[in-house]
């Protein structure tokens, strides 16, 4: 990169010969000339910003004399200059005067002009050659890049279409589906008002009361269960982070001895042990002690395991209990009068009575498999399954309204500067997952979704957070917008801040992750290249004009 | 006991509040130290019984020898409380006047750790071969010095020993009977005397201690001896040493570094004592330390200056085991008392008297600092981590792109694989010797970290070099390898007291392999080291360091070592870099641990700091007092190491660091990345200015650099040491002055502040270093010092050059100081309240050893206001002489003008000389009393101003006079 020079031991006073252009470009060079035709000490010349007026033997004299530093083009002698190499062979370059005369031959200027004469070779026909070399190959990448772009693009027109159609057919959906929730609306209310006087009288017994109070505990019960379990599985996940990343930080024992307290209660070995047992692979015997001793707690008392637990009360708690209350009847009992269940159809469309019925041959002959069938039917489970039909299509209209609405943005995110690119050339890369693996850890990301790190050797996997926007510092629709992704909100580091991602992409062929590495603690950098920044090469031409 | 798990798992699931903070836990009181407790009850007991109490200590006059050169004399010594144990005084005369005291238990059950001074001193001290002990009836005396003005007095009953000059007490040992020095017993010595009493079963114990006086009731902490979960076998029962300090005339006392505190020390004891617990000796991996405290944190130099507007002594206590010191103010002095947990007595007394004499005693006995490799001034990048090698290339790229100088690049120990040091972290690193080689193109160098604690891990050579050599610090049982803690898991620690590991280390820095000796072949002969974690740090150990009954070569326990342990890391790196080139570069090593010599080593740095105001400004206090231990080469972590330092507080830390011998930025790796072109404007552009004023400034620092590693003065030199006779500076500790230069630098160290009160002891006019403000000099007749106020905005730093001084800098800016070789120089001449001026500069390859033959350029710049010289107005006369060869100092031993350094800078001229404080517009300019030369005059006052005003400042334009030739420069009114 820079060629070492032996000193040039340098005659009083230094540099006294030097051409009053050289360092100067090309465009600047006519006003280096004395102001007047005088000759000698006479001459004079002003600094390019008129701030002062020099002797004409003051420029390049290695003395700086101008505050704007344009009297020693060619030297070091001002800290604010800059210094022009013209490389021939090559394209001219300019470097600060500070690296001029400095012993060190710059690599911007490859034809040595920055250093005393002959201290430099003068290598510009091959940094010009290899340059060119480079271009073409630039070039010619970007080229490929650009068609690869250019059939994103056609996606997006695509999808654009797509999305349109769709839309046109979910407003249809919509429509009907909105009659259909009319309807059913008009059926509940009428068969509610019927059974609901019977309903109420049956409701004041005892048993039903009881009933309905042990499913309020057993739900409270049930919820906080949850809420348990979902704590106990954080401060799990918390605690194995610890466990696996625990680096003696801060010198704290506590941290250590958080972990050998964790190791033990969840039965893991000391992961000491198992980072030594890394080399030979024998991670294998991290074995949890900790389901025996589960067994062991189930078959106590002839209590339920946590599975059949959690799997039981959901379907207790689901139990209809007016159904319930009226099946308890047709048991303990005797048979009540006529039922007006088996009369509904009565009070029904005639449309709607053949789909009815066979609703109801499949209702009781449910029930009689189920044992508890009293051969006739009765008035509030018709009730029932008239609300939840209802509340069935409710929730389809929703689902239908929901995809509508997420067709609407998709749209309008495709041709948007801000999401998929003015053009649509990102539409095609939606979700698309990229991964890399680091060793350790595989890198995961999915584009426009939620960047993760996976370990290699098993355990959970932390987001490193999900797409939130582009490149913030540049102008949504500049090229430079594009070339940077932000990922935040990922899992929170212990003691640190939540994960987040800079993904830093650059035109390539191929959509691709090169390099991972973590510059601040947390803060995850991931380069890569991808062809929907491949700009058409003639554009970037005249970009350049 | 700990507490148990499930208690600790609570704790952790709690909002921790303490996040950062100072861990007191982690750290004894005295109260919780057993041998310290037993000091403090002793001068409790001696306070109570005041005037009735008695000093056990005496010499018996018949033991008396006089060694033939009659400048050291040995005797017996006898404790009244144990008459039947012998100890033997050794009392020595330097031929500098200083006094060597040693005192041991002679023919005990076991032998005393004395290798103390072995470590501390760069050689043997000679012994004077003029002054003579003269034995008299109580005492042995000695009278010495040019005037015959000093005196030494060891009285023998009770024992004492007393410096005095021109009759004046100096310094008194044992003036307050508080010397005890615990002598080796068995368990079974130590039951009480028990005398039955009365008859038949009436019996009755009575325990009668006829030692209690003075040593208490309770055999207090005298073996095991358990604090937090640990316990301390203490094998060899007690042995601590208590020795009293007086200085009955000097009310201020520096040093004993490493503290966080004031550098004139606050007391310890009495009514108004500024801290509870004595000063602290004990290096310890202190997390977040106070920053006004007396505990103990990396470094010990138990070197103490006590100092008055007459006189300035020390005592340089040479103990390398844990020690406690209280000071305490008397009516006109200073008591001061020394308790350590083993160790002999071994005391010198440095007789000044002034504080220039002291560091050159000082530093004769444990050396000066040896002229650093010039790079290693310039500024440091550092980070924990940069994390790749891309990443460190990325860091040089912008900071050049910004136009920031900067001349080193710092790995921190994620470079490494699993904290094995000198293995590189291949994913991360995949071809470290093309990034060192990518970073020294640039002429710059990378410092890449390598700590004492090795993991315990077969496959790593390193390790299984230190263990199959069976180098490694032992457990306390004595056999075997310690194991602890530490940033590679299960670790253990190098033995450096163990020979056998000075080779084997040597042999780890070739860059070639030799024998088939494994070495690090995965670097270049120019990397630096860092030395972190050499207290030694061990984070599940007592006090995060290890126990103290561990086992050191020769079977010194660890107590007996610990604050030397440190040294000897840093000491055999330097002696492997060393050995790593032939012809050898001269070595940098970093460390965070020291002790008494070092200096010698290399660079420190005042350890894990905080991102606040607050430690900013301690950290400048500590590297002055770390200074006056003779440890010059020292700064604090700009920014902090925790914490994230807003930008305000990042540009006043950049220019703290800018005048700091030690130049380096440094951050935690959770805070967040704070390199100087990651500032907005117009903070980077401060960055940017004070970079390169330090830049500028190298010539200034080098040169202060060579004087120090001749005479040991420091090279930031607070106000008592550069006006000792102005009592109103003693306690300044916020400014100071760089080198001889006359440069007086106050760093801002609070927040939006826009001018700074700089206090002038002497009465000499001073100019603003950027504006050439004048600060006149008072009327000739008041005595006292002023203060003056100084602007400083942000982008201001409060920097006064004092009249009389010449002040050489570079101002071209380069990306490294290596490039800036062969660029010319700028002289600013700041005329004195008399028309005059005085300066030097040192000039040498800044790499290799060249200079000790003789190859440097040094060179003494004067300015001199003649009146009528050209029969009308004033002439005033610049030259630059060879200094040399012209009593610049006797150290030099071979010098020619004409050598090959000298001859490799002769192209290198003067581009310009500022001359300030000219008040008037000269007619002419000369050189060498020929041809004329360009010049500017800017109106302003002559340096005999009496307001202040901005000077008139003449600029010679290009006067094209060599750096390392004679010159002179006429300047005609």
């Amino acid at each position: 990169m820079y060629s070492w020079l032996f000193l040039a031991i340098l005659p009083l006073p230094a540099l006294s010969v030097l051409d009053k252009t050289h360092g100067v470009p090309p465009s600047l060079v006519a006003k280096y000339a004395p102001a007047n035709s005088a000759s000698g000490a006479g001459q004079t010349w002003t600094c390019l910003d008129g701030s002062k007026q020099i002797s004409w033997n003051a420029v390049n004299d290695d003395y700086c004399d101008c505050p704007d530093g344009t009297d020693e083009p060619g030297t070091s002698a001002c800290p604010n200059g800059v210094f022009f190499c013209k490389n021939a062979g090559h394209i001219g370059s300019t470097i600060p005067s500070s690296r001029v005369n400095d012993g060190l031959c710059e690599p911007e200027c490859c034809d040595g002009s920055d250093e005393a004469p002959g201290a430099c070779p003068d290598t510009c026909k091959a940094v010009g050659e290899e340059y060119r070399k480079k271009a073409e190959a630039e070039r010619k990448l970007r080229k490929t890049g650009s068609k690869i772009r250019a059939s994103y693009i056609a996606f997006a027109h695509k999808e654009k279409k797509r999305l349109e159609g769709a839309l046109v057919d979910l407003e249809q959906e919509i429509a009907t589906r909105e009659k259909e929730v009319e309807r059913l609306t008009d059926i509940a209310k009428r068969t509610e008002s019927l059974s609901a006087k019977e309903l109420e009288r049956k409701k004041q017994s005892p048993l039903y009361q009881s009933l309905l109070t042990h499913h309020t505990a057993l739900k409270s019960l049930q919820h906080d269960y949850k809420k348990h379990t979902e704590r106990e599985k954080v401060l799990g996940e918390i605690l194995d982070a610890l466990r696996t990343g625990y680096n003696p930080n801060y010198q704290d024992m506590a941290v250590l001895e958080a972990v050998r307290g964790w190791e033990t209660l969840a039965g893991l070995p000391h992961i000491n042990n198992v980072r030594k047992g890394e080399d030979e692979d024998s991670a294998a015997a991290e074995t949890p002690q900790s389901p025996q001793e589960d067994k062991k707690e189930d078959e106590e008392d002839g209590l339920w395991s946590a599975e059949r637990t959690e799997r039981e009360l959901n379907k207790l708690l689901n139990v209809d209990h007016v159904t319930l209350l009226l099946e308890h009847e047709k048991v303990v009992g005797e048979p009540s009068s006529h039922s007006i269940l088996l009369d509904v159809t009565a009070y029904l469309p005639d449309s709607f009575i053949p789909p009815y019925l066979a609703f109801r041959e499949n209702l009781l002959s449910w029930l009689e498999l189920l044992g508890i069938k009293a051969g006739s039917s009765d008035t509030s489970s018709e009730a029932n399954r008239a609300r939840q039909a209802l509340s069935d299509a409710e929730h389809s209209l929703k689902l239908t309204r929901d995809e509508l609405q997420t067709a609407h943005e998709d749209l309008s995110d495709i041709f948007n500067a801000e999401g998929f690119g003015a053009e649509g050339e990102w539409k095609k890369l939606d979700g698309l997952c990229l991964e890399k693996d680091m060793g350790e850890y595989t890198y995961e990301v999915c584009l426009f979704d939620e960047a993760r790190q996976k370990p290699n050797k098993g355990g959970s996997s932390f987001s490193l957070g999900k797409f939130t926007s582009w490149n913030k510092l540049a102008e949504p629709g500049t090229p430079e917008y594009y070339t940077r992704q932000r990922y935040t909100q990922g899992a929170k580091c212990w003691n640190g801040p939540q994960r987040s991602l800079e993904l830093i992409l650059t035109c390539g062929t191929e959509n691709v992750l090169l390099t991972v590495s973590e510059p601040e603690k947390c803060e995850y950098q991931i380069t890569g290249t991808t062809p929907a920044l491949c700009l058409p090469v003639e554009e970037e031409r005249r970009d350049e004009l | 006991m700990r507490p148990p798990v499930i208690l600790l798992l609570l704790g952790f699931l709690l909002p921790a509040s303490q996040t950062f903070a100072f861990k007191a836990n982690d750290f004894k009181t005295c109260a919780q130290s057993g041998f310290c407790r037993r000091g403090r009850a002793l001068s409790a007991r001696a306070l109570a019984a005041g005037s009735s109490w008695r000093f056990p200590y005496s010499i018996d006059p018949s033991s008396i020898l006089l060694a033939p050169d009659q400048a050291s004399f040995t005797a017996s010594v006898k404790s009244a409380l144990y008459p039947e144990v012998n100890f033997g005084l050794d009392v020595r005369l330097h031929d500098d006047g200083v006094v060597r005291v040693r005192m041991d238990e002679t023919g005990g059950l076991r032998k005393r750790y004395d290798e103390a001074a072995n470590w501390a001193l760069v050689a043997p001290p000679s012994i004077s071969r003029d002054i003579v002990w003269k034995v008299g009836k109580g005492t042995v005396h000695a009278v010495y010095g040019e005037k015959k003005n000093i005196e030494v007095v060891v009285e023998f009953d009770p024992l004492r020993v007393t410096l005095l000059r021109d009759g004046v007490e100096q310094v008194v040992l044992n003036d307050r009977g508080l010397l005890h020095m615990e002598h080796f017993r068995t368990k079974d010595d130590t039951k009480p005397v028990t005398i039955q009493d009365g008859e038949g079963e009436a019996q009755t114990t009575l325990q009668l201690n006829n030692r209690a006086w003075f040593e208490g009731e309770e055999q207090d902490a005298w073996w095991e001896e358990t604090w937090s979960s640990w316990t301390d076998s203490k094998p060899k029962g007690p042995e601590s040493l208590s020795l009293d300090v007086t200085f009955p005339n000097h009310r201020h006392v520096y040093g004993i570094p490493q503290h966080a505190t004031n550098l004139s020390l606050p007391t310890t004891t009495g009514p108004d004592a500024g801290y509870t617990d004595p000063y602290r000796l004990y290096n310890s991996d202190v997390f977040e330390y106070l920053v006004s405290s007396p505990v103990s944190l990396y470094g010990s130099v138990p070197l103490m200056h006590a100092h008055n507007a007459k006189s300035t002594v020390a005592i340089f206590n040479a103990v390398g085991s844990d020690t406690w010191i209280d000071v305490g103010r008397t009516e006109s002095g200073t008591e001061t008392h020394w308790i350590s947990e083993s160790g002999i007595l071994d005391v010198f007394l440095l007789p000044g008297p002034t504080p220039t004499d002291v560091f050159a005693q000082y530093t004769r006995l444990t050396g000066t600092a040896p002229l650093p490799a010039h790079w290693a001034l310039g500024y440091h990048q550092c980070r924990w981590n940069y994390v790749s090698s891309d990443d460190v290339r990325s860091v040089q790229r912008r900071l050049d792109d910004e136009n920031m100088p900067v001349d080193a690049f710092w790995l921190d120990i994620e470079y490494s694989e699993g904290h094995k040091y000198f293995i590189w972290d291949k994913k991360n690193f995949p071809d470290p010797v093309e990034m060192i080689k990518d970073v020294e193109a640039l002429e710059r160098r990378m410092v890449i970290i390598v700590d004492p604690h090795l993991k315990r891990d077969s496959s790593y050579p390193v390790y299984k070099a230190a263990s199959d050599l069976e180098s490694l610090v032992k457990p306390k049982s004595g056999s075997g390898e310690y194991e602890g803690w530490c940033w590679p898991g299960s670790s253990s620690w190098v033995d450096f007291f163990n020979p056998k590991s000075w080779d084997m280390w040597v042999s780890f820095f070739k860059t070639k392999s030799v024998d088939g000796r494994w070495s690090w072949t995965e670097s270049t002969e120019n990397v630096g080291i860092w030395n972190d974690m050499n207290e030694p740090s061990v984070f599940n150990g007592p006090e995060i360091s290890m126990p103290r009954d561990n086992v050191h070569y020769g079977g010194w326990e660890h107590r007996d070592v610990h604050n030397i342990n440190g040294m000897l890391f840093t000491n055999q790196t330097y002696n492997a870099l060393m050995h790593r080139s032939d012809p050898p570069k001269r070595p940098f090593v970093l460390t965070r641990s020291f002790y008494a010599g070092s200096q010698r080593f290399g660079a420190m740095w005042t350890g894990d700091n905080v991102g606040t105001w607050e430690h900013m400004a301690i950290g400048i206090k500590m590297v002055l007092a770390n200074g006056l231990g003779g440890f010059g080469f020292g700064g604090s972590d700009v920014g902090g190491f925790f914490g994230n330092p807003d930008p305000e507080m990042l540009v006043r830390w950049y220019a703290v660091g800018a005048f700091s011998p030690f130049f380096r930025a440094h951050a935690h790796i959770d805070s967040k990345r704070r390199e100087p072109y990651l500032l907005d404007e117009p903070y980077k552009s401060m960055l940017r200015d004070v970079l390169r004023l330090r830049y500028a400034m190298l010539p200034v620092w080098y040169t202060a650099f060579r004087e120090m590693s001749a005479t040991g003065i420091p090279i930031l030199r607070p106000q008592y040491v550069v006006f000792p006779e102005d009592s109103e500076g003693f306690a300044i500790d916020d400014q100071f002055y760089v080198g001889s230069s006359g440069l007086l630098v106050k760093p801002v160290t609070t927040r939006g502040a826009t001018s700074a009160s700089v206090y002038l002891s002497d009465p000499q006019i001073y100019y603003d270093y950027f504006t050439f403000h004048t600060y006149p000099a008072p009327a000739k007749k008041v005595a006292r010092g002023r203060t003056v106020t100084v602007p400083a905005a942000l982008h201001q730093i409060p920097l006064l050059i004092r009249g009389g001084s010449i002040v050489p800098t570079r101002e071209r800016p380069r990306r490294s100081s290596a490039l800036m070789r062969n660029d010319p120089f700028t002289l600013r001449v700041a005329l004195s309240s008399d028309g005059s001026a005085a300066g030097e500069i040192y000039l040498d390859d800044g790499e290799g050893y060249g200079y000790t033959n003789g190859e440097f350029v040094w060179r003494q710049f004067g300015a001199e206001t003649k009146k009528g010289g050209w029969g009308k107005g004033e002439e005033l006369k610049i030259w630059s002489k060879d200094w040399a060869r012209q009593g610049g100092s006797n150290d030099v031993v071979v010098y020619n003008p004409a050598n090959a350094f000298a001859n490799s800078v002769s192209g290198v001229r003067m581009e310009r000389v500022i001359v300030v404080g000219v008040g008037s517009r000269p007619t002419v300019v000369s050189v060498n009393g020929g041809s004329t030369v360009e010049w500017e005059w800017q109106g302003g006052i002559g340096y005999g101003a009496t307001t202040e005003s901005k000077a008139g400042v003449l600029v010679i334009r290009d006067p094209a006079v060599g750096i390392a030739s004679d010159w002179q420069i006429a300047v005609v009114f």
